[in-house]
């Protein structure tokens, strides 16, 4: 026993201002750090999946200079196959995150941090858009080699890059907050998210529908998200452009505010 | 009053063959893949359903092959391919998690032989893939009317199918140390294979190499097969695809024996 008594100063409170860069920063990369950990799985195959994709349609449906809205068959494929691409994997990486942490119990690490309901969103949507892109600028590499491609409009592609990785984070938030385990999101990637991309015009145009699918194509936000990324590269859309970009700048906005809602009442997340 | 001694249980006694040791590892591993086949079965369903809308709406004026439509000719395709990802789904991660997890020491412990243990590993992923590719044909009939010119036929080759992916699968299961390595075989061996096999486009498509290479696949065989019996059309004979199938498979067989028998990665 020491006659002296030591003083510990106790750990002054980090101090931080209205938005805590530092907590946020920390949450993006470790977000960024999960996905980059498995680059096989995460990067790789999907370059993979997407060129056997290709391959298959080409050689089924492409034969004899056959010509979709004005494009080789292979052309007007290639953007489809990139958005569709980068959104599942936009998608997997958030949700993933959320449920692998809740079984794990690892989601405390989220919950306890001084962090906002915002900045758990944007760290958590973040790293999801970053795979996202990744994963988009890979395969488009890819791609290219096999079919070479020009832009028409690139800022135009690039605009819906970016918000279809977000509006796939932000579902894949919201997907990983609501499921309990990986069967309720493995359950949702196959009756939601697979479905809306598969049949909103990855593969043929919209034209080809009767008029009642149609209807309901332009109902789904999937169908704008690849509609607009294509016309940055072929030129030709199905629909107007800026109602594209509107469409799936007021989704996103909507997805946002259910998100933050649920994590600020900790729906599904804090007792 | 004296310590009770309880006698020590008798060991249970069996013939040549294990029969109830067998039927436990068996439906343990049956039981596993039900617990989650409402989700597995039924997602199979959904995604086979979706491809061959697609190729119907992207291809509705096409033909693939000799006057069959773009639907006959992809279904069997549909539910070769996905009773073949099921069956290698299955029969890797039946191991894998018992490795992870620990559990594989319930299987070591037990007094099974190395055929018997080979059962366990391989029959229930072989009937989950069989009830996977049957529920995918009752969705494809929605969309297309088959002549069904040799229909046992297709069966025999969907169970033979089975039989070779959950064999591949048993092999990578017990090869891999993590759910990476399971990810890795599953994106660079059975996408590749999956999709090349001419379970979507026909054979006729490709330059002479890639037919050559397509020929080699095993699923190319039978799809092929199951495609002869559901439409009559077929571009390699089902007698070479029994031979291949049923020859690699034995060979699967004999190798996962050896591994199994001498404790390849599962025993210290």
């Amino acid at each position: 026993m020491s006659e002296h008594p030591i003083s510990i100063e106790s750990p002054r409170m980090r101090e931080f201002g209205r938005v805590n860069w530092r907590g946020l920063w920390t949450l993006y990369q470790k977000e960024v750090r999960r996905f980059l950990n498995v680059y096989t799985q995460t990067l790789v195959a999907p370059v993979v999946t997407s060129l056997l994709f290709l391959a298959i349609f080409q050689l089924a449906l492409g034969g004899g200079g056959r010509k979709v809205a004005g494009v080789d068959f292979s052309s007007f494929l290639v953007p489809g196959l990139i958005m569709m691409t980068m959104a599942q994997n936009a998608f997997a990486n958030t949700s993933s995150s959320l449920v692998s942490a809740k079984v794990q119990g690892n989601i405390v690490d989220l919950l306890m941090p001084p962090l906002s309901p915002a900045e758990q969103a944007l760290g958590l949507a973040g790293g999801g858009v970053t795979r996202g892109l990744m994963v988009g600028i890979t395969v488009s590499l890819a791609m290219w080699v096999f079919v070479p491609y020009s832009l028409h409009a690139p800022l135009v592609s690039l605009y819906h890059a970016v918000m279809a990785s977000l509006m796939l984070a932000l579902l894949g938030v919201l997907g990983g907050i609501w499921a309990e385990k990986f069967d309720h999101i493995a359950a949702v990637t196959n009756f939601i998210i697979t479905p809306f991309s598969f049949l909103s015009g990855t593969f043929y145009s919209i034209e080809r529908l009767p008029p009642l699918g149609q209807t309901l194509a332009h109902l789904n936000p999937f169908f704008y998200m690849i509609d607009g990324f294509r016309y940055g590269f072929i030129g030709h859309s199905d629909t107007k452009v800026w109602l594209g970009m509107l469409v799936i700048a007021g989704v996103n906005l909507g997805l946002w505010l259910v998100v933050h809602w649920m994590l600020k009442t900790g729906y599904r997340l804090r007792s | 009053m004296g310590n009770v001694v309880p006698n020590p249980p008798a060991p249970r006694e069996f013939g040549r063959l294990n029969a109830l040791g067998c039927w436990s590892y068996f439906r343990r591993g049956l039981l596993r893949f039900w617990r989650v086949s409402w989700t597995s079965i039924l997602g199979a369903c959904v995604s086979s359903g979706l491809l061959l809308v697609v190729f119907m709406i992207a291809g509705r004026e096409g033909s693939l092959a000799a006057g069959l439509s773009i639907a006959e000719f992809v279904a069997p395709g549909v539910i070769l391919f996905a009773s073949s990802m099921m069956a290698f789904e299955g029969g890797a991660t039946l191991m894998l998690e018992d490795k992870i997890e620990g559990t594989i020491a319930d299987v070591l412990m037990a007094p099974l032989s190395t055929g018997e243990m080979l059962v366990g590993m391989v029959l229930p992923p072989v009937f989950n893939a069989v009830a996977t590719g049957l529920a995918v044909f009752g969705v494809t009939l929605i969309f297309t009317d088959f002549s069904f010119s040799a229909p046992l036929l297709s069966f025999a080759f969907l169970i033979l199918n089975a039989l070779f992916f959950a064999l591949v699968g048993a092999l990578v299961g017990l090869w891999a140390d993590k759910w990476d390595h399971y990810g890795g075989a599953q994106a660079f061996l059975m996408l590749p294979l999956g999709f090349l096999s001419g379970a979507f486009f026909s054979l006729d498509a490709l330059p002479q190499i890639g037919k050559v290479l397509v020929y080699l696949n095993p699923l190319f065989h039978s799809v092929d097969a199951a495609r002869f019996g559901l439409t009559g059309y077929g571009q390699s004979s089902a007698l070479i695809g029994a031979v291949v199938l049923i020859s690699l498979s034995v060979l699967l067989t004999i190798v996962l024996w050896r591994l199994v028998h001498s404790g390849y990665k599962v025993r210290p």
